[in-house]
């Protein structure tokens, strides 16, 4: 197993509604790149968000290089990218502003740099300088994506990356978190999309209902099926 | 620090919400004293008789709408820039991005407060210079000089209205709302009116600033003005804390 980087130890963390995630261990290992993979509602997002500090667990805990989130120093976050739920694209600011603006968050020195690798990355130099209200819902979406990468992070967490990507975009996407990963970076993306999921993960690991109820080998021929198959047999499970 | 002021300020000045609030503030406030002044100069008795200390026009009545206008119009305005800084982070999902970074939450709480202060600040002395431009455009001749202690009061006032809004900093976040926040501005603009009415006003600090200005100085003691500095330090302290223990759990 590489190096642990980032890893939930058993959490558990649900809202009045029902949902939430239950007793979930999940270790992100340096260079590897994992696919979580579920239905709407079966905690995805709450898991990153768990992840990431956005929400603390009742029980359990979330360690960040073997360290308690709580207790881990401020400082290390540098060394994490993130995309959750929302693409961080401030609507009054250009593509290039928002840029800027997220490396100087992330502790980034040679700001301008950085931006402009960035922008070339993920396509966006025709928009650079176009306000990200002015931008199609997949450019906001590559802004966001290039904000959570362009500071090289060794943790990145993507939630559903590539939802709103065109296919050039996808490819841009999987190529970006394929060289990170292959430089030793820990990727965590979930995704509907599971044969684009299986092209660029090393695991897939499947959620529903708030917990982590199997793997999928991303050669496993017709993989929606599979999942279907896992997600069913979990259902029947519970119901019985 | 230094990184999340700048994200602050650059935020607030490239976004239409600073410069309508500029404008606003500035420019409405200016324009509408300017017309109370007209009013006041109509010589109809009606008027004359609700314009109360504006009635005696020249440079002092000038001020003296200016001081009635800021405490409740300047409120309102600073209160949406202010709720529209903390709740648009809720309201279109960027909070997200304000996690999981090398920056504390309360940091970037303090940042927002700072930027606003400064934008806040540079308003109230573009409105002073705006109300001396009406003033001389409306003919009014030179300033007086002994009119220099109101125009410094002024000043005072706009800034301190600013610092009287800053409770729509903690609601914003506490309701995860931009609405929220202006709800509370205009629910601050209430409280003082009412406890004013009530003959509270110089010990309400939400309403010392203005009945002080609108008094020349005379109805509000430098002990009760002095109030409003420990209420908006405890305002700044908990809308930090808030932002600290922040969890995206709505």
């Amino acid at each position: 197993m590489a190096e642990v980087r980032l890893a939930a130890r058993d959490v558990t963390r649900s809202f009045s509604s029902g949902a939430g995630v239950r007793g979930v261990t999940l270790e992100l290992g340096a260079g590897e790149v994992i696919a979580l993979v579920g239905l709407n509602g079966a905690g995805k997002s709450t898991l990153m968000r768990l992840l990431l500090g956005m929400l603390r667990p009742v029980t359990g805990e979330v360690e960040l290089d073997g360290v308690s989130l709580p207790l881990a120093p401020i400082e290390w976050w540098r060394s994490v990218g993130h995309s959750v739920e929302y693409s961080l694209a401030y609507p009054e600011l250009t593509a290039r502003q928002n840029l800027r603006m997220n490396a100087r968050l992330h502790g980034a020195v040679d700001v301008n740099p950085l931006v402009e690798k960035s922008l070339q990355e993920l396509g966006l130099e025709e928009y650079a300088d176009r306000r990200a209200r002015a931008l199609s819902q997949g450019n906001r979406q590559r802004v966001g994506l290039a904000a959570a990468l362009q500071h090289d992070p060794s943790v990145i967490v993507l939630d559903e990356p590539s939802n709103a990507l065109d296919p050039k975009g996808v490819i841009l996407l999987r190529e970006a978190l394929r060289r990170r990963a292959d430089r030793g970076a820990a990727v965590l993306v979930s995704s509907h999309h599971l044969d684009e999921v299986a092209r660029v993960a090393d695991r897939i690991v499947v959620m529903n209902a708030g917990r982590l109820i199997g793997k999928l080998d991303p050669g496993t021929p017709e993989i929606e099926r599979a999942f279907f198959e896992i997600v069913r047999r979990d259902d029947e499970r519970a119901s019985a | 620090m230094r990184a999340a002021l700048w994200a602050e300020a650059v935020k607030l000045t490239s976004s239409a919400v600073g410069r309508v609030g500029t404008a606003a503030i500035v420019g409405g406030i200016a324009v509408l004293c300017g017309a109370l002044l007209l009013a006041a100069e109509s010589g109809d008795p009606q008027l004359v008789a609700k314009l109360g200390p504006a009635a005696d026009g020249g440079w002092s009545g000038l001020l003296a709408a200016a001081a009635q206008v800021t405490g409740a119009g300047g409120l309102l305005g600073f209160g949406v820039v202010l709720a529209w800084l903390f709740g648009r982070e809720f309201g279109e999902g960027t909070v997200s991005g304000l996690f999981a970074i090398p920056i504390r939450r309360s940091t970037i709480a303090a940042a927002k407060l700072l930027v606003y202060g400064a934008w806040a600040t540079l308003a109230s002395v573009a409105l002073a210079v705006a109300l001396l431009v009406v003033g001389l455009v409306s003919g009014l001749g030179a300033f007086p000089a002994e009119l220099w202690p109101a125009i410094a009061r002024q000043l005072a006032l706009t800034v301190m209205t600013a610092a009287v809004a800053t409770p729509v900093a903690w609601a914003a976040t506490a309701g995860r709302s931009l609405l929220v926040g202006v709800s509370t501005a205009i629910g601050i603009v209430i409280v003082a009116q009412v406890s004013v009415l009530a003959g509270a006003g110089g010990w309400m600090p939400l309403a010392a600033p203005a009945l002080w200005a609108v008094s020349g100085g005379s109805a509000v003691s430098l002990l009760q003005l002095s109030l409003l500095v420990p209420v908006v330090a405890a305002v700044a302290g908990a809308t930090m804390a808030i932002w600290e223990r922040l969890q995206l759990d709505r």
